[in-house]
């Protein structure tokens, strides 16, 4: 390594290196430093700083030229990012081009990626459901993957931690399905999302309609102003990046928390090669970076590496380090490293009007939701497929204008608004099974522009989530159908895996060393100072929403290895 | 004659950085295509296109809100060839047809004489013609209404509505 003019290792050495700075690396970042530990945060993109980086924030509508429609130019260079329906000319600079970060697709799969400080917790849906013990119990109850080496009484008190500080708005809605957290002042259900809630629980057992639990602070606390965050303004334009810090990202909340302790380097422009393994001391030693400016190899070292470069990446990393203890990737003694990769069924959504409440509507604007939990196979198995499905679910007033004619005709049926209908939409969010055919590998041949091995992804759908897709489309369309809604449409998107955002999986955790790579702590079985707590520790992926429980898992895991680092275990 | 090409040229540059936004930080704005996509008289044409899809009145008319150059803009940036052919001739069509049956200019026939063309083409057998009133119509209401005016002085966008109620009665 041609280190001569870099600084000493001395000065390459931390007590603990972070790989990544999105929505779990923000969490493993401040709960390192502030419990002490001097932390190198390694991000691979640019340094995205809250507010002063959020250039098209403040900008007005017609402001944007193309009024947030792409150049075809971009779409056509960016056929996958153009997929997301959040890639816009407000936020198209927070993702990854497609063309600079190339990937090898045996089957289609929409990897959307976000390089930068902060990653994809600037640009994501901020839906923050907790797991149950339902969920947890899963794998081993319907004897796929691997059991999880926890439950949800390990992670409890650890989602009551992150939601206080992230600020989470929700309702405490009392069900054993979906656990009520810390919970800021609820959002409103509008006047048809309450009718249809009350419609379902008279007719059908066992399924509820509540308002979303969302990231967003509705009353904020002094947790929050100390963070510098301020209540959100119902702007809906979360995608931007706040300025009010209205919505929780790892850029308005952690990561600048983790600066003010003093203990945090950044190092923006720092692709993750591979993490080092010390043969004689039997853990890693630290990381090879190569410094996306210089293409220089740079390496880091530390006690504790946590790796949470986001899912897939994670894998990539851990695949690329290779040593003579681990030739087929780091912690890779069992072959399972790359498999059971899994993520979320998006593919249907379901449509229809209302007719009533036509003397109301909503007023402003609501960056939230409804939301139905999972009420397929909870207590036991009951259909032809296994597991089931959440869903999104929504009501809107439907405005419209005359738009025929041209001339002073055409000028005044514009300017003058019409109600129509109320529009009622739904959409799934599918468990999937993880499976050892649904993996993702380094490719043999194909570099990237680093010269690191190109993710070679092999994802697809199988026969479970067809007929996922097919109860779904037939229990919403009921229970809109039993609620008088008319017009009621059922829609397959035909959306590739990946494009819901949710891919997990591929380092997965569980009980037993011959089948998982991580424990009950996410910590490698075999190199006890890595722990990979992102979407790639994941041994299944139920239906909500992700980020919280990465959250959770995160925090969870520092305080563990800060405890083991203190007492010599590491 | 040589000052007139130094700033032809300085326009075609600019064209070029109009391709994205400054601050979309990142992209490659030289691996955008550019140039000009209308000529000067078929920019006029547009204009008077897009003010007889919404005329002044008690208010500005689409022209004078310069919806025809976003109309133009659209088309260069985010459509294909083919529908960028289709505005081009489409526009040469008007002043053609314009010429042909008032032996004037499209741009200095009356309101009544741009409206008569303008619904011809709406209800033209040639699909290319029916295509450009249809792309330039929806333009034209996409621009004007997402115009600065029109929603500060007209529609009263709120950046910032700071409440969500979920249920309160429709205003009369």
């Amino acid at each position: 390594m041609a280190n001569f003019n870099i600084d000493s290792k001395k000065a390459r050495t931390y007590d603990a290196i972070v790989i990544g700075s999105g929505i779990s690396g923000g969490w493993s970042a401040k709960e390192l430093t502030e419990k002490g530990l001097k932390t190198l945060v390694l991000e691979r993109g640019r340094d995205v700083q809250h507010i002063k980086d959020y250039p098209t924030t403040n900008m007005m509508p017609w402001e944007f030229e193309h009024r947030e429609r792409l150049p075809r130019e971009v779409v056509e260079a960016n056929p996958i990012a153009s997929r997301c329906y959040n890639f816009k000319e407000s936020s198209a600079h927070f993702f990854a081009k497609d063309n600079e970060h190339p990937y090898v697709q045996e089957k289609p799969f929409d990897w959307i990626r976000g390089y930068q400080v902060g990653g994809k917790s600037l640009l994501w849906a901020r839906q923050t459901q907790r797991w149950s013990k339902y969920d947890f119990e899963g794998p081993a109850r319907d004897k796929f993957a691997v059991e999880w080496p926890i439950g949800y009484d390990d992670i409890a008190p650890w989602y009551s931690y992150v939601e206080k500080f992230a600020g989470i708005t929700g309702n405490k809605d009392g069900l054993d399905t979906l656990p009520d957290g810390e919970f800021l002042a609820p959002h409103d259900l509008n006047c048809v999302e309450k009718y249809f809630k009350e419609q379902v629980s008279k007719q059908f057992k066992d399924r509820h309609i509540i308002i979303g639990r969302a990231a967003h602070i509705t009353d904020p606390q002094q947790i929050h102003l100390d963070q510098g965050r301020a209540k959100c303004q119902h702007r809906v334009m979360c995608e931007r990046g706040c300025p009010f810090g209205g919505y929780f990202s790892s850029n308005s909340s952690t990561i600048p928390w983790a600066m003010k302790t003093g203990n945090m380097t950044l190092r923006p422009h720092s692709v993750v090669h591979s993490i080092i393994y010390d043969d004689k001391k039997k853990k890693a030693s630290g990381v090879r970076v190569i410094d996306a400016t210089t293409k220089q190899m740079i390496e880091f070292y530390a006690d504790i590496i946590f790796v949470n470069a986001a899912a897939l990446n994670s894998n990539l990393i851990l695949l690329n380090s290779i040593s003579s203890r681990f030739p087929d990737g780091l912690g890779n003694d069992s072959g399972v490293l790359g498999k059971y990769v899994a993520f979320h069924n998006y593919r249907a959504s379901v449509s229809g009007e209302y007719e009533g409440f036509l003397d109301s509507t909503t007023d402003g604007k609501r960056p939230n939701s409804g939301y139905i939990p999972r009420f397929r196979n909870v207590y036991k198995q009951e259909t032809d497929f296994l597991r089931g499905y959440a869903a999104g679910f929504g009501a809107n007033r439907m405005t419209y204008s005359d738009r025929n004619g041209i001339g002073e005709s055409l000028k005044a049926g514009l300017l003058e608004t019409k109600y129509g209908n109320w529009s009622v939409g739904s959409h799934m969010m599918g468990e999937t099974i993880p499976k050892e055919s649904n993996y993702v590998a380094l490719d043999k041949n194909l570099k990237d522009p680093f010269g690191m091995s190109q993710l070679k992804i092999s994802v697809g759908y199988d026969d479970n989530d067809e007929k996922m897709i097919k109860d779904y489309v037939e229990q919403i369309s009921e229970m809109f159908t039993s609620a008088g809604f008319k017009n009621v449409k059922a829609h397959d998107g035909n959306r590739n895996p990946g494009n819901d955002i949710h891919e997990m999986g591929g380092v997965r955790m569980g009980k037993d060393p011959k089948t998982s790579l991580l424990n009950e702590w996410n910590q490698l079985h075999a190199c006890k100072n890595v722990f990979v707590t992102d979407g790639a520790c994941m041994t299944s992926t139920s239906t909500q929403n992700p980020s919280l429980t990465y959250m959770a898992l995160s925090a969870r895991a520092a305080d563990y290895a800060v405890k083991q680092l203190k007492a010599k275990n590491l | 004659m040589e000052r007139r090409v130094a700033l032809k040229s300085m326009a075609v540059a600019m064209g070029a950085m109009a391709g994205l936004p400054a601050w979309a930080s990142g992209w490659n704005k030289s691996s955008l295509k550019v140039g000009i996509l209308l000529s000067a008289d078929q920019s006029a044409v547009l204009k008077g296109v897009v003010e007889a899809i919404i005329p002044k009145t008690d208010t500005p008319g689409a022209g004078e809100l310069g919806v025809g150059d976003f109309v133009q803009k659209m088309v260069k940036d985010c459509y294909d060839k083919k529908s960028q052919d289709i505005l081009a001739k489409g526009l040469e069509t008007l002043n053609t047809q314009s010429m042909k049956d008032f032996n004037k200019a499209f741009t200095d026939i009356n309101r009544a004489q741009q409206t008569q063309l303008l619904t011809a083409m709406e209800k033209s057998g040639d699909a290319d013609q029916k295509a450009f009133f249809g792309t330039v119509k929806n333009l034209t209401i996409q621009g004007y209404m997402s115009s600065e005016y029109v929603m500060t002085n007209i529609t009263h966008y709120e950046m910032i509505p700071a409440r969500y109620h979920g249920c309160v009665p429709v205003k009369q």
